[in-house]
């Protein structure tokens, strides 16, 4: 006798977690993406639907701020995970540890509207990294590193804030790979740089491309930072959608660079998935 | 291939803890001893020290006669098994195995066959593109000791290599691992806190306690001729007590204790201050007729407390005095609970420890 599959009432228990971040999620790209179609509109209520908006938000400026948003994100999480393993590994064997961690993660707790502060009256015209180097005849002139077009205080301040952050994941995934297998590895021959490169960074790697992947979302979207130490243009693209929808009172294609925004988002997010996956196969096959 | 491997007076400690308080002894190239101790007896460390995980604070540890304290790990040509395997998670069999040829340069073109070979030796064969998380505890087992063959090391070293495997199993391993030992001729060194599995496995047994080496001996006299208190009570169950020399007749030592007076025929006794009466459960004869009681053992008469049916053994604990004796006798015996009890120990059963 076949019997019947019973539903299991147990599932019912994940709809305040599911539920409530499904609700959200669906209700915030309906929003974004209806609004970009001239579909809603929270302000006067009138809704026509209209392409003119996704015609228009394709322009140089548009791509400008991609691109330089994209080339800050990228060089901000690859500096900051080259600085951030190297000091993990440091750390671990460090013995002042127990201190120097807490004293490295303080940037990750300070908002970043004020770390953004803080750097950008370092580095100003005549902040103190400027007056300093004239004043040891490094420099003639002060540099220009805040609102260069290069988005160099931007950078800076993205890996002052993000290295942190890399440094909670990156301090644990090393910490975590087992005492006995590097005894394992040096008993079998292996010296510190070759247990290095065998077991600890095959063992960590996922942990690093997960730091990268959630540094280069975390850049990619940021306002607070660009918006005080990033260059007039191009702008980064939180800017450029804030500018369209407040100073030109756009909305619609403010609505437009949300959803490409979240798009670029996602595709990275695959992207990298992807590449992990690829990445930890392809360690354990030949590593 | 395979060393000599000289310990001299090594000592380190922990902080305040002396973790080994000055350890020597000395095993002939080819032989496979045990460390056997009760936890935080200082064993796991001295294998750590030969290893050349831990330095030690003081003396020296030898291979063929050369000091090795200042060879890294990674240079000392040792190969361990680790308790809880330490296979590389992200490696296949095959690789796991290889690791070590790789580390040690050896040539490309040999690699395969002495992976295969040492694969087919611990009965692995077939299994070279699995990931370790695929494979039971006792084939984990066999591909950690894998890997250590493979390389050809001049030491073999296991630190506690069974603990986590049923007890069929560990029984089964053990006999592979003492049978690939001798077919390599490695010095081995063996780390456990199981008497038994020591008892089985080891040419010589080196039992320690709180730093210090207890006695070294092959498992034979370690069990029957035990040096001290502790060892005959650590290396199987021992009924002791303290006891004092009375005289001497050729043979026999004359002993007294409070459960009287014990005949001892014991010519490896060291000293006479001290000391202890001390002999196994399974010695202890019932006796049926205690008219007739059987001629050249020590009578030990007491209440049983407990008839505790093994299966295999019937385990009586006998009260005499302030004192418990353990007998191990035959299952067929009915011996009940609450009745008096004579049971005798052969003169030659009985032996003088330290202690």
């Amino acid at each position: 006798m076949k019997k019947r599959k019973k539903f299991d009432w147990g599932y019912l228990l994940l709809i305040p977690g599911i539920g409530y971040i499904g609700f959200f999620v669906i209700i915030s790209a309906y929003v974004m993406i209806s609004q970009s179609f001239g579909l809603y509109n929270a302000i006067t209520g009138e809704v026509a639907f209209t392409l003119e908006s996704w015609k228009n938000v394709l322009d140089k400026s548009f791509f400008d701020s991609l691109w330089f948003t994209l080339q800050i994100s990228i060089v901000v999480s690859l500096v900051s995970i080259a600085i951030t393993y190297p000091l993990a590994l440091l750390l671990q064997k460090s013995k002042a540890r127990k201190w120097l961690l807490p004293l490295i993660k303080i940037p990750y707790f300070i908002p970043g509207l004020v770390g953004s502060f803080l750097i950008v009256n370092l580095i100003d015209y005549h902040g103190l990294l400027n007056e300093v180097l004239i004043l040891l005849k490094i420099i003639k002139e002060p540099m220009r590193l805040r609102n260069d077009a290069n988005g160099i205080a931007v950078i800076i301040i993205h890996i002052w804030k993000n290295v942190p952050f890399m440094m909670i994941i990156m301090f644990s995934a090393i910490e975590g790979v087992r005492q006995d297998i590097k005894d394992c590895a040096r008993n079998l021959g292996a010296n510190s740089l070759k247990v290095l490169w065998h077991i600890t960074l095959p063992l960590t790697v996922s942990s690093a491309l997960v730091s990268v992947i959630l540094t280069f979302i975390r850049t990619f979207n940021d306002y607070a930072i660009s918006s005080t130490a990033g260059p007039m243009y191009p702008l980064s693209l939180s800017n450029l959608m804030k500018t369209t929808a407040y100073t030109y009172d756009d909305w619609t294609t403010a609505g437009c660079i949300g959803v490409l925004m979240t798009i670029v988002t996602v595709i990275f997010m695959v992207l990298y998935t992807i590449l992990g996956k690829y990445l930890k196969q392809g360690g354990s096959k030949d590593a | 291939m395979s060393i000599r491997l000289t310990v001299d007076n090594v000592k380190l400690s922990y902080g305040d803890f002396m973790a080994l308080k000055g350890v020597s002894f000395e095993i002939e190239s080819g032989k496979f001893v045990t460390l056997l101790g009760p936890s935080g007896c200082g064993k796991t460390t001295l294998l750590r020290c030969i290893a050349g995980f831990l330095d030690p604070d003081e003396g020296n540890i030898l291979f063929d006669g050369k000091r090795v304290n200042d060879v890294p790990p990674h240079k000392r040509n040792t190969a361990m098994c680790f308790q809880s395997y330490a296979l590389f998670p992200h490696k296949n069999i095959y690789e796991n195995i290889r690791f070590g040829l790789r580390m040690h340069k050896v040539p490309l073109s040999e690699h395969e066959a002495r992976i295969h070979e040492a694969m087919e030796m611990v009965g692995l064969t077939g299994m070279d593109n699995r990931k370790p998380y695929e494979l039971s505890g006792g084939q984990q087992q066999r591909v950690a000791l894998a890997r250590c063959v493979v390389v050809r090391p001049d030491l073999l070293l296991f630190d506690e290599p069974l603990s986590n495997l049923d007890a069929k199993l560990r029984e089964k391993v053990r006999v592979e691992i003492r049978d690939l030992q001798r077919k390599l001729g490695i010095t081995a060194i063996y780390v456990t806190h199981d008497q038994a599995e020591a008892l089985a496995i080891s040419d010589t047994i080196i039992a320690m306690n709180h730093g210090v080496i207890e006695q070294i001996d092959e498992p034979r006299r370690i069990y029957d001729k035990s040096a001290n208190r502790f060892v005959a009570d650590f290396i199987g169950t021992a009924n002791l007590v303290k006891g004092s020399f009375r005289e001497r007749d050729e043979l026999n030592l004359v002993v007294d204790s409070e459960n009287g007076t014990f005949i001892v025929q014991d010519d490896d006794y060291k000293e006479l201050d001290d000391i202890s009466v001390a002999w196994r459960p399974e010695d202890m004869v019932p006796v049926l007729d205690k008219e007739n009681p059987p001629a050249g053992c020590n009578l030990v008469t007491g209440i049983v407390r407990n008839s505790v049916y093994m299966g295999e053994r019937l385990d009586v604990f006998l009260s005499c005095g302030n004192n418990t004796f353990r007998a191990s006798v035959a299952r067929d015996y009915l011996i009940p609970e609450g009745t008096e009890f004579t049971f005798a120990v052969p003169f030659s059963k009985t032996r003088i420890v330290k202690g």
